[in-house]
């Protein structure tokens, strides 16, 4: 591990925007980072990947300065980051290096000009108020360079979500100028968008490349990565495992170094449905509510169907008024022959509906209960006998959705936190799936989750539909929507518009509709 | 650890984590038991220095350490309750003193005793029940709310006593249970065992525990999952006050009088017990053994440090350090958690 900078060396690497060399990185037991090098090259687009728990998230954290590496040297640009003995992100930011989180990276209150504001310096008046008719005219400035679509003093979260990224992305930007070309790390900057905004994102990364910039670029989707990147290392289990060109790689291969295995690449649906069986598992008919205005449509047992649409074209609202978080306002539902109207989720869950939520971690995961508890929680009352929780048998049932969902874990009575987030979202859906549902809820069902344990939530979801569930997917992932679901359910403004059967139908169609 | 010594899917945790289980393990015991431990060393420091060695590790002074925190256990388990599901009650020692100065003022007028002493604990369960509903049907932040009801109740035993400790007409048998011992055992530390026993069952063993450190941990998560939010803290505000209640009538029998500034000392050592049990028996989570290991820490330093013939404004540094000490540790040991 070379602690030392070899003059030769330096030279050699000129022109490298980011350079880190033998990075090491232990929290505890744990071993985030073993020995990882990157180097990005200025007017690069460097693609980070590799599941959750790969360590992508602390070797960003150890590069902005936030977490101080066991090992290993940090240069960005001409400065040498003091590395082990503690780098600051202040350093990290004078050097050049702007970070942008994939939360928490705008403030939704605010303006944009306000926004833009707080990620360099307010222009001061005497007394130290903020000038806001300067500020007003510095944020134009902002916008007209990034080219974005937004007024200053429009309110961030009324910004179409690309928008908001985009002003994120320019906040962390707007001082570095075209002589002064810096190093941008994006982490995960699409995984909130709808699909047809990805690409206004994508594109404007590609700029700043061209413009000098050193761009590197975390994302979970591989088409993306694919896309948009001229090299890409791939992390797993805090080593890196390929540095390659990404003109040389291609889809399966990124896939199978990602999950270290060979990922079964099953591009349609193949499971066995039980259509004709039940007859009509879900009847929706007219159905408002929240951002939902008019929705007809109908899931057969064991079929799985996809909502797409934009985020705010109502398909949120629809799973939430179908499981009682959101007020029905008209419309009627009937599941099995069976009307649905439940008014909080305890009536939809008697009803036997299960709904997976979008934000695994502030909607669905206990993080100080432990995984058995986590297991058990939306059903405990079948251990509650003669004024007792019987434990043993709570940790006999757990053990057995443990083994068959196939999740990872250390101990199943430590904190469910240990887990990476796919084999939480394994647990959400252990959790639910035990209640032995008729109609499966899923919002994002792979949000957050690397390739190898999509692809196994993928096969338990088939495997709940095979016995007989009905499944409704929300999904802004159109690869995922295609990989998934039998059908799909197009909703535009809270409207249903359209419904289309997964063979007769290509990419193109899909982003056209929505 | 290259890639080939770790391509099948079944073993992707990485290898050093299996190594140092082990390490891992015994951290793990350091952590659960350190209170513990450290509350046998006080006990030995003070059993052995000079200065304290000859009265401390006597029967009597146990016996007073053990009686002199029964009433403070008991509106601990109580504040516990709120505060796993993440409210925090500050009015369990107003609570406690109200029903006190009720049930003393009633037992020196014409009504019977074992009526008096129902209404004393009635008092409780009117302020656990007017707390859960504030919180719940008003939506307002418990610590405000519960500031609220504390000053409210202040005034509540300012108007019944005038100001004054009620003394008169205690009943003998009820004095007796409050200062007897059985086995050698104060009285009054029945009623903890019974009161910790029946709180840790219903944190460990009933379904509505469950929920309360289900809301505790994430809100909106336990509305996903079917729990009644406002039922389910509406009953750990009742625990509260019903403790409260009980552990007022306790406070009679123990000192034969009620005395309205007992509250102002009570919230703040049964919240810093309540806090410091995330660090004891349990890590990262409030439970009742830890919180009794907290107690009786506390309660055996400060008895040391008085025999030590320490300003008595010493033991309130020890408390106030406790309260602070507990609320980070019980952050920290959340945190940490979170971290992987």
């Amino acid at each position: 591990m070379g602690c030392i900078l070899i003059e030769g060396e330096r030279v050699e690497v000129q022109g490298n925007a980011l350079h880190l060399d033998g990075i090491s990185k232990a929290f505890g037991p744990t071993r985030a980072l073993v020995d990882v090098s990157l180097t990005v090259a200025q007017g690069e687009v460097h693609g980070l990947v590799g599941g959750n728990g790969s360590g992508k998230s602390t070797l960003i954290k150890i590069v902005s300065g936030v977490v101080r590496p066991d090992s290993g040297t940090i240069r960005i640009g001409e400065t040498a980051l003091s590395g082990v003995l503690g780098s600051r992100p202040d350093e990290a930011r004078n050097a050049g290096l702007r970070v942008v989180h994939q939360k928490s990276s705008v403030f939704p209150d605010l303006s944009v000009a306000e926004n833009l504001a707080l990620g360099s310096e307010f222009p001061r008046r005497r007394f130290g108020a903020i000038d806001w008719r300067a500020q007003r005219v510095k944020a134009s400035e902002v916008l007209e360079r990034f080219g974005i679509d937004a007024q200053p003093a429009d309110q961030v979260q009324r910004l179409r979500p690309a928008t908001r990224a985009m002003v994120a992305i320019a906040r962390a930007l707007q001082d570095l100028g075209d002589d002064n070309p810096g190093t941008l790390v994006l982490d995960e900057p699409t995984a909130s968008l709808p699909p047809s905004e990805v690409h206004v994102v994508l594109d404007a990364m590609r700029r700043y490349a061209a413009d000098g910039h050193a761009v590197v670029f975390v994302s979970h989707r591989l088409d993306e990565v694919l896309s948009a990147t001229d090299r890409l290392t791939v992390l797993k289990d805090g080593v890196k495992v390929a540095e390659l060109s990404t003109a040389d790689t291609d889809h399966d291969q990124l896939a199978d170094l990602i999950a270290g295995r060979h990922v079964a690449s099953t591009r349609v649906t193949d499971h066995v449905r039980l259509a004709g069986d039940g007859g009509p598992g879900l009847l929706v008919r007219g159905l408002s509510g929240g951002g939902l205005k008019h929705a007809s449509f109908t899931v057969e047992r064991g079929e799985i169907v996809g909502v797409a649409g934009l985020l705010g074209s109502g398909r949120s609202s629809l799973l939430r008024i179908l499981f009682g978080v959101t007020e029905r306002s008209a419309g009627t539902v009937t599941l099995l022959g069976r009307q649905l109207t439940p008014r909080k989720p305890i009536e939809a869950m008697r009803a036997g509906v299960a709904y997976v939520p979008e934000d695994r971690t502030s909607e669905a995961v206990f993080s100080e209960l432990s995984l058995v508890e986590n297991l058990s929680i939306a059903g405990q009352e079948r251990y509650w006998r003669r004024g007792l929780l019987r434990k043993r048998r709570e940790l006999r049932d757990s053990l057995t959705l443990i083994d068959a969902f196939g999740i990872k874990c250390e101990s199943p009575s430590a904190s469910i936190a240990q887990l990476s987030g796919g084999n939480q979202q394994k647990a959400i859906l252990a959790r639910w799936m035990r209640r032995e549902p008729s109609l499966l809820l899923l919002d994002e069902p792979t949000h957050g989750v690397d390739v190898g344990a999509r692809e196994d939530i993928y096969g338990l979801v088939r495997q709940a539909a095979e016995r007989g569930t009905c499944v409704l997917v929300v999904s802004s992932d159109a690869e995922e929507l295609e990989l998934l679901c039998d059908r799909l359910v197009v909703l535009r403004d809270g409207v249903t518009v359209d419904s289309i059967g997964v063979g007769d139908r290509s990419d193109g169609r899909l982003e056209k509709i929505v | 650890m290259s890639l080939d010594s770790n391509v099948s899917a079944e073993s992707t945790e990485p290898t050093a984590q299996r190594i140092t289980a082990r390490g891992g393990r015994i951290l793990r015991f350091v952590e659960a038991y350190a209170l513990l431990i450290a509350m046998f060393a006080v006990i030995a420091f003070f059993s052995l220095w000079p200065t304290t060695a000859e009265v401390y590790p006597t029967m009597a002074n146990f016996q007073i350490i053990i009686a002199g925190q029964s009433v403070l256990a008991v509106v601990a388990v109580g504040a516990l309750m709120p505060l796993i599901c993440n409210e925090w009650d500050l009015s369990v020692g107003a609570s406690a003193t109200l029903s006190a100065v009720v049930a003393a003022s009633l037992l020196s007028s014409s009504i019977t005793v074992p009526f008096a002493l129902a209404i004393g604990l009635a008092t409780g369960v009117v302020v656990g029940l007017v707390n859960g509903f504030l919180v719940n049907f008003l939506g307002t932040n418990a610590v405000i709310t519960t500031l609220g009801t504390t000053a409210v109740i202040v005034g509540v035993v300012n108007q019944v006593t005038g100001g004054s400790t009620q003394v008169s007409n205690i009943p003998t048998f009820l004095t007796e249970f409050g200062s007897g011992t059985w086995l050698g055992i104060p009285r009054l530390f029945f009623v903890v065992i019974l009161v910790a026993t029946a709180g840790h069952y219903l944190l460990e063993y009933t379904p509505t525990g469950r929920h309360f450190y289900a809301i505790g941990s994430n809100r909106n998560a336990a509305v996903l999952i079917g729990v009644n939010i406002r039922k389910t803290i509406g009953i750990a505000f009742l625990i509260a006050g019903v403790l409260a209640g009980l552990a007022g009538l306790m406070q009679v029998a123990r000192s034969g009088a009620a005395d309205p500034r007992l509250g102002d000392s009570l919230t703040l050592q049964a919240l810093a017990a309540a806090f410091l049990s995330a660090a004891a028996i349990k890590p990262g989570r409030y439970n009742v053994p830890g919180m009794l290991v907290a107690l009786f820490l506390l309660a055996f330093i400060n008895s040391g440090l008085t025999i030590a013939g320490v300003p008595p404004y010493v033991s309130q540094y020890v408390n106030g350090i406790a309260l602070i000490s507990g609320v980070g540790l019980a952050v920290n040991l959340g945190r940490k958690r979170e971290v992987v």
